[in-house]
């Protein structure tokens, strides 16, 4: 099979009409419910239901706006660093302090290792069990297998031992019953799910590297925890700067430059070529699964004030019209509560933003799900990498328009392809990549300084009596913002406009779908018991709801041989 | 083990915003509030789980996780899980994490180095409510589960000692600036 194109297939059909419940969703952090209709094999109707109630705007009042940080990182095991960069973000706007050059190179640098490894361990531990078959990997042989990789990138020198070893490795646990990660994958059961259809050979592959991403995803969070003085809740960011005056040492900077060459290195000859090889064989999924409309701030200032200083443009791509990309103006945002558990109807600016709890229940069909519905423009927009992708593509920023291109020459589809589950997991590759390419930049501007005797990293600044303040982060998840009042020097009004709540949220006041009800509709499903279809675009989001309980259920297993002390 | 001491981590895990599910990160806190301890012994407030965590365990030998654990015991009652039966009595079918404590230990095996691992937990009495405090029953057990802590890290070859003057409260500490 090496050497020559892959063929889409046909995606593989069934007959089935009837519900199809996936609750909750696995592999993503927090707790996700999607309810769809299925009618002679494809989906006319869906729900997203987050199941967690958040209410981290409640807690946050009264309190000194520059603890938010500290409180809104906590919201989540993952995104840690963005919500205390957002929080940081919207205090420094609101008491209007300009931050040191280095101090923006610094919240950059750390910001790339988040994306790093991110993005890693999306595509690898999160997102490749719905593509890749790890069991049919035991068939493949290993010689060819070694064939195929290496002929995907020049830098690959892998053996049919390594890939022997691989399958004894994972032969065994299969063996054992010891699962774990692989858990619930919808690959698992007695007759094959004919959703998955990777030769074995590129599944072989693609376990093998599943395992090798782990040890490179540990090398992004270390690059992460240098500068950003821990993992995962990081300790650096203050209002006014940075506090990591360590990370201006070189001997600092130099173990961060060798662990993101490493993990850049990876993602050029292995992330990638894998991303196009799986895509390549999945091509009828670049027409499943797409959105209409998309929306970025931008990330990585060189100005803090300016969100048109960003490395990646700002800006919304409106109807797929690629031609015509917008500017992002904050004002087009509000928040609709109709269909979700909130009491009201009102839909509200953030500034003016209201949380006050009223669970139905659920199996309500009319509210049904703790996150409000952001809109904007009154039109429910996409946002994450590829928003990110097609603004920075529509507004012709270079490094992204030749990644792009790339990809779409490499897989030979036109533009129209990105539109689509398997454009929306391509983008984050590319915004990987883009990312990856630009760490040295800011790395050498930061030394360049650093030699030329500037190590400024804080500029201080007074607390006003009152104020209002917006932090804009485009995270790996997408759009973020915290949006904070103050009054008497102490938090009045706080809100979170969460990415996930953007994707993932429920129907408006005008009732139009959320992106990820919408990009469900008309998905095909094979095996209405493993519906792997719906994971695939569900996971090409990189849902992140913030993760509330993670209590050890002891009461679900043979909890006999437990101690108590 | 020769004359080198085995690296042990302790490691409080949890949400701290849920009330009594971070009683791990608290005791995790109090613990290096009150107690030094020996170089091979390295305290860690791990937040909410995740593949992040792997650095850190990657590296030590011995691993202690406080967390909140729902045993069958009332609330306040303090477990012993040690790694094996971790593998055989948690479920960690639809984990609610993206990747849950024995997720992470799995892939550790599997890179390499799973260390030896033992929760000491406390059925939580609140879980689910947005709180910083401990609930009453929680805070009142506190001190019995670092002191069942602290002799797992006896136990496991490492020392400590009661600090002459313990360090700030949380509601002590100035904010940072």
């Amino acid at each position: 099979m090496s050497g020559s194109k892959p063929q889409a297939k046909p995606t593989p059909q069934s007959n089935y009409s009837g519900p199809v419940i996936v609750d909750p969703v696995t592999r993503i952090e927090g707790h996700l419910r999607i309810d769809a209709v299925v009618e002679k094999g494809k989906i006319v109707d869906v729900r997203s239901s987050s199941q967690l109630f958040r209410g981290l705007e409640i807690i946050l009042k009264g309190r000194d706006p520059r603890d938010a940080q500290h409180f809104t990182q906590r919201a989540c095991g993952v995104c840690t660093y963005v919500h205390a960069l957002a929080s940081t973000r919207c205090v420094d706007n609101a008491v209007k302090v300009k931050i040191p050059k280095n101090a923006t190179l610094m919240r950059n640098l750390v910001m790339a290792s988040q994306y790093l490894h991110d993005h890693l361990v999306h595509f690898y531990h999160l997102h490749a069990l719905d593509w890749v078959n790890v069991a049919n990997a035991l068939k493949a042989d290993p010689a060819k297998t070694a064939v195929l990789s290496n002929s995907l990138s020049p830098n690959r020198k892998e053996t049919a031992a390594q890939f022997k070893a691989v399958q004894d490795k994972v032969g065994a646990l299969v063996a054992s019953g010891k699962l774990g990660i692989f858990t619930n994958a919808y690959f698992l059961g007695e007759k094959k799910n004919e959703a998955y259809y990777l030769p074995a050979e590129a599944d072989l592959m693609a376990t093998k590297h599943y395992l090798d991403a782990l040890h490179m995803q540990v090398k992004a969070a270390r690059a992460m925890a240098i500068f950003g003085a821990k993992n995962p809740h990081t300790q650096f960011t203050v209002v006014g700067g940075v506090t990591n005056y360590d990370a201006l040492k070189p001997e600092r900077i130099a173990e961060y430059k060798a662990l993101t060459d490493e993990v850049t290195a990876f993602i050029k000859d292995f992330y990638i070529p894998d991303l196009l090889a799986v895509a390549g064989f999945y091509k009828d999924w670049a027409a499943i699964g797409g959105t209409t409309n998309f929306i970025s701030c931008g990330e990585y200032p060189t100005d803090e004030y300016n969100l048109d200083s960003r490395f990646f443009p700002q800006g919304t791509v409106m109807k797929r019209d690629i031609a015509k990309p917008g500017n992002f103006d904050s004002n087009q945002i509000k928040e609709h509560v109709k269909h979700s558990w909130y009491a009201g109807e009102a839909a509200l600016h953030p500034y003016k933003g209201v949380t006050e709890p009223k669970y139905t229940n659920l199996n309500d069909k009319d509210r049904y799900s703790w996150m409000k519905a952001p809109r904007y423009n009154d039109e429910a927009c996409e946002t994450g990498p590829l928003a990110t992708v097609l603004v920075a593509f529509a507004k012709g920023h270079k490094p992204t328009v030749d990644a792009v291109n790339f990809v779409l020459k490499t897989l030979n589809v036109g533009p129209a392809a990105l539109f689509s589950t398997l454009g929306r997991t391509a983008a984050r590759g590319i915004e990987c990549l883009v990312t990856a390419n630009q760490i040295p930049v800011w790395l050498n501007a930061l030394v360049s300084n650093v030699k030329g005797g500037d190590t400024e990293l804080y500029t201080p600044w007074k607390m006003p009596d009152e104020a209002e303040g917006v932090g804009f982060v485009q995270a790996p998840r997408g759009l973020l913002s915290h949006w904070i009042k103050i009054k008497k020097g102490k938090i009045e009004n706080f809100q979170l406009v969460v990415p996930s709540t953007w994707s993932l949220g429920p129907r408006c006041a005008n009732g139009k779908l959320g992106p990820v009800e919408e990009a469900l509709m008309g998905t095909p499903i094979f095996d209405p018991a493993r519906p792997v279809e719906i994971l695939r675009t569900v996971h090409s989001f990189d849902p992140c709801i913030a993760c509330g309980v993670h209590v050890l259920d002891a009461h679900t297993g043979k909890t006999a041989s437990f101690k108590v002390l | 083990m020769t004359d080198e001491k085995k690296r042990i981590l302790v490691l409080g895990v949890g949400n701290v915003l849920f009330t009594d599910e971070g009683i791990g990160v608290r005791a995790v806190d109090e613990i290096e509030r009150l107690y030094d301890v020996s170089d091979n012994v390295t305290l860690m407030d791990g937040g909410t789980l995740g593949t992040r965590l792997m650095d850190p365990i990657l590296n030590c030998e011995h691993l202690i996780v406080i967390d909140a654990v729902l045993g069958d015991g009332p609330a306040g009652s303090v477990y012993r899980l040690t790694g094996e039966d971790l593998r055989k009595s948690l479920a960690f079918k639809d984990s609610m994490h993206q990747t849950d404590l024995v997720d992470t230990l799995i892939m550790c095996e599997i890179v390499g180095n799973r260390p030896e691992a033992v929760i000491i937990g406390m059925e939580p009495f609140d879980y689910h409510t947005m709180a910083i405090e401990l609930s009453p029953v929680a805070k009142e057990r506190q001190e019995a589960l670092m002191g069942f802590v602290l002799e797992e890290i006896a136990n496991a070859g490492g020392t400590f000692s009661k600090k002459a003057v313990p360090g700030p409260t949380t509601q002590e500490r100035e904010p940072c600036a």
